[in-house]
């Protein structure tokens, strides 16, 4: 053991960051759990769920849903597009096919709030306000880096595989179904989450597109609940910002999951 | 069980022709290997017959029927890649059942050549484990097993024991040689390594660049090259070739020594090959080369001298057991008439 510990100091400045870092955290679980919470940063005098029973209910549980459709919806509809798009991307020999996805990146790194006009009047004019409005136009937003990526993933699958695949017999749609994707489930995975996770957190875009309150996802949801009802109903408030950060933890235990498993094998040497 | 012909088959990409007409007839059940330096063209042949590469003229035929246009699925071969290309998400089981599956093949009867296959290799015990879990030489046989369960009219394998070490690579060469011996079929293979052609053909196609240099069986390739590309390509050790020129009656060696030779064609000779299996020491005055011993290399049951000519050839002697020579010293070889192969202008073979 060694006898040289930390010094007072230290551990009181580590202590005060530690602090810091914490409080705001803690002042969001402390009120989510406290039937009567005033938001102040108190232990509780009550414990009970009813703030996450509001932030469920009504409006807010609508807003959950319409978060989770927008979400998984960008994220299949990414995923779909984006493998019949890298999959010929990846094998055929396209003259300039790399200039191609880069340009697509160089796009996507424009802020999002620049085309949001143009985007708007497109949505507008095609009858398109609604949630599919923003799944659509997310998935827009979202397919250079899903092209991309998937491109890289496919090009990991040795072509060998897909040839013996032609000899044995498989034709195009079973060698992608067979061989193809089952080896690029990791990458997919990770494409999904990631598009996923993006199309959970955007708030400008459904913002603008969404007209009623009732295709309001969580994140305008959020916004608008200040201030609602007069006095700011602080329980209800943290709960609803619990809810809504849950699925980005529970994606990163998914991805994590994936990109354990998603590697192995593919190697071929002895 | 088919034979395979080939009549005046090219390969161009773009205006670069890669193979260029090549006229090969394989018989019903032989075993035939291309071999030939990387690029030239053995592979590419080998995929053109698989259906993988189009060919860009001659015709392609299986079984006396020509398949240029008929997709690989149906011309009944089946090949054996270097990498394997087993299904990493797949079993030993399925992958060897895949292509039986997507042929709809009833259960019972997958079930049985599977199986069947998996007996004939020795690798019934891990049906159930994945590529990953397999060593290099049971994912070869893996591979091997899936080609077998097709019960194919022609085996191609693209240098299948390329990924494998040394004593493995030696091992599986046996075990491809009986394979062929049970099976009885054509087999056509493609490899870079001299050694496995001249065990496992009957006969051998060298080819290089793009052209077929000469084709025979394996002791007649050794006996009789008919180039000096082939002289210097088919044997273990190298063919060692020095420049000649013809006097009177024989031969004017490096060193202006003397070579008797009474051979028809003797006046055309330009350059001498000889095997380093067939030179011999010899005393000072019947040597035909002289010059001093530049590395040995001792194999135990054999050495290799390579002998450095004041010319400045190198020279290479097989020598039995472990000689004891030192390094620098002045070695004597002499050439017997009959290890002597003449080669014109061109490198062409004088017989």
């Amino acid at each position: 053991m060694e006898s040289t510990g930390p010094s007072r100091t230290t551990a009181i400045a580590l202590a005060f960051m530690a602090v810091i870092w914490i409080s705001p955290f803690s002042w969001l679980f402390l009120n989510a759990f406290n039937p009567l919470s005033t938001g102040q940063l108190e232990i509780p005098r009550a414990v009970g769920l009813d703030n996450f029973a509001l932030a469920v209910s009504g409006n807010a549980g609508r807003q959950f849903i319409n978060s989770m459709l927008i979400a998984a919806g960008t994220a299949t509809l990414s995923v779909i597009v984006g493998i019949s798009a890298a999959y010929p991307l990846s094998r055929l020999r396209i003259p300039g096919r790399n200039a191609f996805l880069w340009t697509l990146v160089l796009l996507r790194m424009l802020p999002s709030a620049g085309v949001l006009v143009p985007l708007y009047f497109a949505a507008q004019r095609s009858g398109l306000l609604n949630q599919l409005g923003v799944i659509i136009a997310l998935t827009v937003l979202n397919l250079p880096f899903t092209l991309l990526l998937l491109k890289n993933f496919f090009d990991t699958v040795p072509i060998e595989l897909e040839e013996a695949a032609y000899v044995e017999g498989a034709s195009l749609l079973q060698i992608i179904t067979k061989i193809v994707l089952p080896m690029s489930r990791a990458g997919i995975a990770v494409v999904w989450f990631y598009s996923f996770t993006g199309a959970w957190n955007e708030f400008l875009l459904p913002l603008i597109f969404a007209r009623v309150q009732d295709a309001f996802p969580m994140s305008v949801g959020l916004y608008a609940a200040f201030g609602q009802q007069g006095a700011i109903n602080y329980g209800f408030l943290t709960a609803f910002s619990i809810i809504y950060a849950a699925p980005a933890v529970g994606v990163y235990f998914l991805l994590r999951r994936n990109m354990n498993t998603g590697f192995a094998g593919v190697g071929v040497k002895g | 069980m088919s034979d395979v012909s080939l009549r005046g088959v090219r390969k161009s990409y773009g205006s670069l022709e890669v193979v260029h007409g090549v006229d090969l007839d394989i018989k019903s059940g032989e075993f035939v290997v291309f071999v030939g330096p990387s690029g030239c063209g053995k592979s590419t042949l080998l995929r053109m017959i698989a259906g993988l590469e189009p060919i860009t003229g001659g015709d392609i035929s299986i079984g006396g029927k020509v398949v240029n246009d008929v997709p690989s699925p149906q011309r009944g071969i089946a090949m054996v890649f270097q990498s394997y290309a087993l299904y990493p998400h797949m079993s030993v089981y399925e992958n060897m059942a895949f292509g039986l599956k997507l042929a709809k093949t009833p259960k019972a009867e997958l079930d049985q050549r599977v199986r069947e296959a998996a007996r004939i290799l020795q690798i019934e015990d891990y049906l159930e484990r994945m590529p990953k879990a397999l060593s290099g030489g049971q994912r070869q046989r893996v591979a091997i097993g899936r080609a077998i369960v097709r019960n194919p009219k022609v085996f191609l394998f693209d240098e299948p024991l390329s990924n494998l070490d040394a004593s493995l690579r030696a091992q599986t060469r046996i075990e491809i040689a009986k394979l062929h011996d049970t099976l009885d079929a054509t087999m056509i293979y493609v490899t870079h390594d001299q050694v496995e052609a001249m065990t496992l053909a009957d006969r051998i196609v060298v080819l290089n660049a793009g052209i077929i240099e000469q084709v025979g069986s394996p002791l007649e390739l050794y006996r009789n090259p008919v180039n000096t590309f082939v002289a210097g390509f088919i044997a273990s050790q190298r063919m060692n070739f020095v420049s000649v020129t013809p006097t009177g009656d024989g031969l004017s060696l490096p060193g202006n020594r003397l070579l008797a030779l009474s051979h028809p064609q003797r006046e055309k000779a330009r350059t001498l090959g000889v095997r380093p299996e067939h030179l011999e020491l010899a005393s000072p005055e019947a040597a035909h080369f002289s010059g001093t011993l530049s590395v040995i290399e001792q194999f135990g049951e054999y050495a290799l001298a390579y002998i450095e000519l004041p010319s400045g050839d190198l020279v290479t002697i097989k020598l039995d057991g472990a000689p004891d020579l030192q390094l620098h010293q002045t070695i004597h070889i002499g050439l017997p008439a009959e290890g002597v192969h003449l080669f014109d202008e061109a490198g062409r073979a004088l017989r």
